[in-house]
């Protein structure tokens, strides 16, 4: 695993490379915001440990921009300050977690395993219920053939599979797959649910969406 | 050298005519009452004399036309393309109740692709020989070999056979996959356009 660790203390930064490199991580070493920023578009991390305190540009507007260019990677945040308003700040400029120094380094080697567990838990997204397995990030849907879905059909037939036999209304169906989508309306719904039940079909699939236009569905076992 | 099909040649070709004019026919009733078309255009062909004679010797078969109208099914070949995938289960059905015409095995590649995405559905036809030879020189029944595909499908088989065809492609390993993942996204398309369709047929 790769770590971008951004700490302008040398001495600091030097200790906490050196555990983690102890622990098995590779690290690049940042030290200052802008060179942090630099590095988050130019590689791939598993994780980002960003102290906020940072010369040119501080962490948490480092965060912001690194998040901004879409990077998902989870970040904590190391802070001296153990202010409530920096922690509240720092954990919405994007962060999912951060530790108060003094730390013990025990500590932040237990919050990166946790939180890349929790993210390699997300990404490994496949579903399988009776016959059909989704691939969440290839969009394949697969029983005795298999077929690519779109983007909001891989996001419906998610939340379905999640919550088999459940009945939802198309007004939960919609802010839970549209929630990003202002100019549609809730007859997209039917709509998606009727591409899903001809794919459903084509695939040969042990499931079928119940339910009628306008109404609630549920996804159940034939 | 005569052909390897001897006296037939006339009657695989009237054959071939009559099968495209049922089809024809077919298509024109199906318009005149929805409005709509059963297929979008077919292909059909005669395969030459110098594929069947090497098919024939692939096959360890004489080079006669036993082989090659008996044997072999695909002298005639006849190919469907629709524009929906509803469409390729009605040619189905057509094909089923023409004239003359005899079902005689099938293959739903459509609803069981193949492990490499190829999607169509395959038909072998018996037909009555229009010419009745003499036993000695031609058979009482002919052979047609008919596909019946989307549009889609049928761009993704011309892409794949392309494939197929050309040697030491680079990256061959990766090619295949892709070209798998392109069946799947086109068959999705077909679904989504299908179920468009539907949606606006029902709401008139």
């Amino acid at each position: 695993m790769r770590l971008l660790l951004a700490e302008d203390e040398k001495e600091m930064s030097k200790a906490i490379r050196a555990v983690l490199e102890a622990n098995g991580y590779a690290v690049d070493t940042a030290f200052d915001g802008v060179e942090a920023v630099e590095l988050a578009s130019q590689n791939a991390y598993d994780a980002m440990i960003l102290d906020i305190m940072m010369p040119k540009l501080d962490g948490i507007s480092a965060l912001r921009q690194i998040r901004a260019g879409g990077d998902v990677t989870p970040v904590i945040f190391l802070t001296a300050k153990s202010e409530l308003d920096d922690r509240v700040e720092g954990l919405d400029a994007g962060a999912d977690d951060y530790l108060t120094k003094p730390f013990a380094l025990k500590e932040l080697l237990a919050r990166i395993r946790s939180m890349t567990r929790r993210r390699g838990e997300y990404q490994t997204g496949s579903i399988t219920l009776g016959a059909v397995t989704l691939k969440i990030e290839e969009g394949e849907l697969s029983a005795e053939n298999a077929v690519r879905l779109a983007a909001k059909e891989v996001r419906l037939m998610e939340f379905f599979m999640r919550s088999p036999e459940k009945e939802f209304s198309t007004q939960e169906l919609f802010s839970h797959v549209w929630q990003d989508a202002q100019d549609q309306n809730k007859d997209i719904v039917w709509v998606y649910v009727s591409y899903l039940r001809s794919k459903l079909r084509a695939i040969d699939a042990d499931l079928e969406i119940t339910g009628e236009e306008g109404g609630s569905f549920a996804l159940m076992k034939k | 050298m005569s052909s390897i099909y001897g006296l037939n040649e006339q009657a695989l070709s009237m054959a071939r005519y009559r099968l495209l004019e049922m089809l024809e026919q077919k298509d024109r009733i199906q318009f005149d009452s929805t409005g709509e078309h059963l297929y979008d255009h077919v292909v059909s062909r005669i395969k030459s004399d110098e594929s069947m004679r090497e098919k024939c010797r692939r096959r360890g078969f004489p080079e006669t036309w036993e082989s090659a109208l008996v044997e072999m099914r695909d002298a005639l070949g006849i190919r469907v393309v629709c524009s929906f995938i509803d469409d390729i289960y009605e040619t189905r059905k057509a094909l089923s109740e023409m004239e003359g015409v005899r079902i005689i095995e099938e293959k739903d590649y459509v609803g069981h692709a193949k492990d490499n995405g190829y999607r169509s559905y395959h038909l072998i036809l018996e037909i009555v020989n229009p010419l009745r030879p003499d036993p000695k020189d031609g058979p009482e029944k002919l052979y047609a070999e008919v596909q019946v595909r989307t549009i889609a499908m049928d761009s993704w088989a011309a892409l794949e056979h392309k494939m197929k065809y050309k040697k030491d492609v680079r990256n061959q390993e990766m090619i295949v996959s892709e070209l798998k993942r392109c069946a799947d996204e086109l068959a999705s398309c077909d679904l989504s356009m299908q179920t468009i369709r539907d949606l606006i047929r029902n709401a008139k």
